[in-house]
């Protein structure tokens, strides 16, 4: 006789040899092909399934603040123009053309022939520029408003002082034609109307639903996906849209987007073949070395960088050869190796790669013995007498690390000691807009594909700035690179600047960002970008690619 | 009963005033706020935002509203989440916290009363020894361990079961067994202790003399007054398990209402966190009245006044 537990031994013994046949080896691999992370058997159906990070915080697009939401927003409105899917360069969409004035400051856009909403109207260039003027009004507390801050009147629109919609710079004078009037030439203003923000929303829906106009319910929009469902905390499913302008382009029957936010679960529901993308920023940086050698680990530069942000309305930091010894003592490459595993590149400069035409100013370097000189001209020779100074992170494994490695550099080469704080989220956020810390852990992504998106952060007085410097030539470049039409001087002139930055050194530039990210090999029209933007619109799925894995038996 | 009722309810109000005070000024003297960002917002703009939310009031005022409001559990709109009012935020996500919790609650009671009773029977003997052991283990296992653990064997490595997500019946199995093995080994030794102290007593040895089966003088007449102690560790332990567990909410991926009040606090979202708490405390306070009650059903010495 068998007793209980031996037959439960039998049973489970059984399941996990069914199991094991069905499985696949740890990695699907071909004889001598490539090897990926985890299944790669294609979806059923052409539905596209992908990791948004996070619950989005909103997905109607003038109070969108990020990543997750822009994605949910992008699926289901479509802009102006929109970014091309390898270089992001802007391209039509809604308009099919535009014209810009000599001077540089009139827009006019021309929209396609017969776009439609969902429910049937058409689309106009009233509608656009109602949306843009309802992100400017301050009731609709739109966090991105000062996109739109190079229009006419668009500022004091915002902060109240203009009530009268008419004064601000965008008109529609017919149906199909929008004019957008700038109070000074902005080169990068073309790609602005990429983003989310300016997507364009259904007036009627709105004033009929009030904030729930989004949910699937009531929603209409006018992009390449229809948002049919939505769970809290969990999914989005969007399914094609029929109306749409292009939609004989658009290949995928749907897309899915996943409201993850443990990035260890996500991995594995990649792994597992349930999610398709793991989009940049969502691995765990502990995975990436191990992830490096498949052939769906994608890694590539992004707009980002990394740096360490000096309090100068402190002393000792308002001196600037004791910024400059700090910023010279710190071993970027040491910090990017062996710490982050090469998952980051080592970066002396203040704006990324990336640029078109733009030459980066004499980046900062690790020179431990030029660090003492600086250390000791600004009154400190050998690190005697320096106060104990703090460097404030917010809570997170990686940012500590980094900062212990920093402690150590600074007190090999420099002999002076220095203390880490760290504080959760809002704290640190607090903290680090009222000047109350010393050296502050810091990063900027790029909004747009333009050096003036990192620059003009550090203009007097700028809410971003957030280190209490101000220089006036520094000042002066950023206005004069705003009002210069001739783009290679323009850039010449911001280049000027960054060196003027640099050379003060307010900052200390550490890494410059990078996305890894894992996309199935089945996944065709997805391409690293340097803003980590990716339309998803023209995706497909590819079912004849790799056939790796004997995949029987799909996890979903 | 009834005025044992009624004292009790009277009792919960205050109790809630008091949290409620205290999470409202604790929350306010956080350093932060919800409309801090990485990028600046606009002057007007956060004028305006501040002015909806009634933040630019004084904090008396604000306090006073909030109270008023608070009693018909309104706490307006989510400030992370605008368009959502805190109380469709919790209505959402506590049906998924309940049914996670109630399974993992029902699986520990299915597994760990009988595991104790066993137990308690075959005191000192193998049976019991390895019981006991089970239970050490269960409970020594974090919840992070354990769920992670499981997603390596059932779903990387065998494919049968997914590694998170809430979709369909095999989806709840991992992150219900996960949540439950700390209970399930601290129901076990609860029953044990309980049955032991019973099956000492003078009842059970009448029951016995009488000539009754042994299985019935367990059963019936011992396990009766065995469970008392699973009873009242019922009250808290429901409450805790059915508001939501965060790690196994977020290890699973599981949209519960653990995972929001968490990021919540953290958002320094004002409103959700005091609906939050505020339902929470409530649920706690409701349950361990519910389990008084249960105990002079289960116990006719225990007397209500």
């Amino acid at each position: 006789m068998i007793s209980a537990a031996g037959r439960l031994a039998i049973v489970l013994l059984a399941v996990c040899a069914a199991g094991c046949a069905r499985s696949r080896s740890e990695d699907a691999q071909l004889a001598g092909g490539p090897a990926y992370f985890g299944d790669v058997t294609p979806p059923e159906h052409d539905v596209f399934t992908f990791n948004l990070g996070a619950e989005p915080e909103s997905f109607d697009p003038a109070l969108a603040t990020g990543q997750p939401d822009g994605r949910v927003c992008r699926l289901m409105f479509e802009g102006l123009t929109q970014p091309d899917p390898r270089t992001l360069e802007t391209r039509p969409a809604q308009a099919y053309r535009w014209d810009v004035s000599a001077d540089g400051l009139t827009y006019t856009f021309h929209l396609r022939p017969g776009l439609t909403w969902t429910d049937g109207h058409p689309v106009t260039a009233e509608d656009f520029r109602w949306s843009w003027i309802r992100v400017l009004r301050p009731e609709t507390g739109s966090r991105y408003a000062n996109l739109l801050g190079s229009v006419v009147n668009a500022t004091a629109f915002t902060n109240g002082e203009l009530t009268d919609e008419r004064q601000v710079g965008i008109a529609a004078p017919d149906d199909s034609t929008l004019v957008v009037r700038l109070a000074a030439p902005t080169a990068y203003f073309l790609d602005l109307t990429q983003f989310y923000t300016l997507l364009p929303v259904p007036r009627w829906t709105i004033e009929q639903h009030g904030n729930r106009w989004t949910q699937p319910a009531n929603v209409v929009s006018n992009g390449p996906f229809v948002l049919r469902t939505w769970r809290q905390n969990d999914r989005f499913e969007f399914t094609k849209n029929p109306r749409f302008w292009n939609a004989a382009a658009v290949r995928l029957a749907g897309v899915v987007g996943l409201s993850l936010d443990d990035q260890n679960a996500a991995t594995n529901l990649y792994k597992a073949g349930v999610i398709d993308w793991q989009p940049g920023g969502y691995l765990p940086s502990t995975f990436i070395p191990s992830l490096r050698r498949y052939a769906d680990f994608v890694h590539s530069g992004y707009q980002g960088v990394y740096f360490y942000g000096f309090n100068v309305t402190r002393k000792p930091l308002d001196n600037l050869w004791v910024r400059r010894a700090l910023s010279y003592a710190i071993d970027r490459d040491a910090i990017a190796t062996d710490l982050l595993k090469k998952s980051r590149d080592p970066w002396g400069n203040m704006t990324p790669t990336g640029f078109p035409g733009y030459q980066h100013p004499e980046p900062v370097r690790f020179d431990p013995e030029l660090a003492r000189q600086y250390l000791a001209r600004g009154g400190f020779p050998g690190g005697r007498g320096f106060p104990k100074l703090s460097i404030l992170i917010s809570t997170s494994e990686d940012l500590r690390r980094m900062a212990e490695a920093v402690q150590a550099m600074w007190k090999r080469e420099l002999g002076i000691d220095v203390t880490i704080t760290n504080q959760e989220w809002g704290s640190y956020m607090q903290a680090t807009k009222s000047l109350q810390f010393d050296i502050v852990s810091r990063s900027w992504i790029g909004d747009y594909l333009d050096p003036n998106t990192f620059l003009s952060c550090f203009v007097t007085g700028d809410g971003n700035n957030r280190t209490g410097w101000s220089n006036p030539g520094y000042d002066q470049r950023l206005r004069a690179a705003a009002a210069e039409l001739e783009p290679a001087r323009r850039l010449a002139t911001l280049s000027e600047a960054e060196a003027i930055l640099l050379d003060e050194s307010p900052v200390a530039p550490i890494y410059h960002m990078a996305t890894n990210e894992l996309i199935k090999p089945y996944v065709r029209g997805l391409y690293p970008t340097p803003l980590n933007v990716h339309p998803l619109t023209y995706l497909w799925i590819d079912r004849g690619a790799p056939a790796g894995a004997t995949a029987s038996h799909q996890v979903r | 009963m009834t005025r044992f009722l009624i004292r009790r309810l009277l009792t919960i109000v205050p109790t809630l005033w008091a949290i409620a005070t205290l999470t409202f000024f604790m929350l306010r003297w956080a350093p932060g706020g919800p409309f801090l960002a990485e990028r600046d917002i606009p002057e007007g703009v956060r004028a305006q935002l501040e002015h909806t939310y009634g933040l630019d009031r004084p904090l008396g005022e604000q306090y006073l509203t909030f109270l008023g409001r608070a009693v018909r559990f309104d706490f307006g709109p989510s400030y992370k989440y605008p368009a959502r009012q805190v109380r469709e935020i919790i209505a959402g996500a506590l049906p998924v916290s309940l049914e996670l919790g109630a399974l993992a609650l029902l699986v520990a009671l299915l597994i760990g009363v009988p595991i104790g009773v066993v137990a308690a029977v075959r005191h000192n003997r193998a049976e019991d020894h390895a019981a006991m052991g089970l239970a050490l283990a269960g409970v020594s296992i974090p919840n992070f361990v354990l769920g992670p653990l499981l997603v390596l064997v059932f779903s990387l490595g065998l494919f049968v079961l997914p590694p998170a997500l809430w979709r369909g019946p095999e989806s709840r199995i991992l992150p219900v067994l996960t949540l439950s093995t700390a209970y399930v080994a601290y129901i076990a030794r609860l029953t044990r202790a309980g049955m032991l102290e019973v099956l000492r007593q003078d009842f059970v040895r009448t029951a016995r003399a009488k000539g009754l089966p042994e299985h019935q003088v367990v059963m019936r007449h011992a396990m009766r007054l065995g469970i008392l102690p699973v009873v009242s560790y019922l009250g808290p332990a429901a409450a805790r398990i059915l508001m939501g567990s965060v790690v196994v909410e977020s290890v699973f991926q599981i949209p519960g209402l653990g995972r929001y009040l968490v990021n919540a606090a953290f958002n320094r979202d004002y409103t959700l966190v005091m609906g939050g708490v505020l339902f929470y405390a409530a649920f706690l306070l409701i349950l361990n009245l519910m389990v008084d009650v249960a105990y002079t059903w289960l116990d006719p010495r225990v007397e209500l006044a």
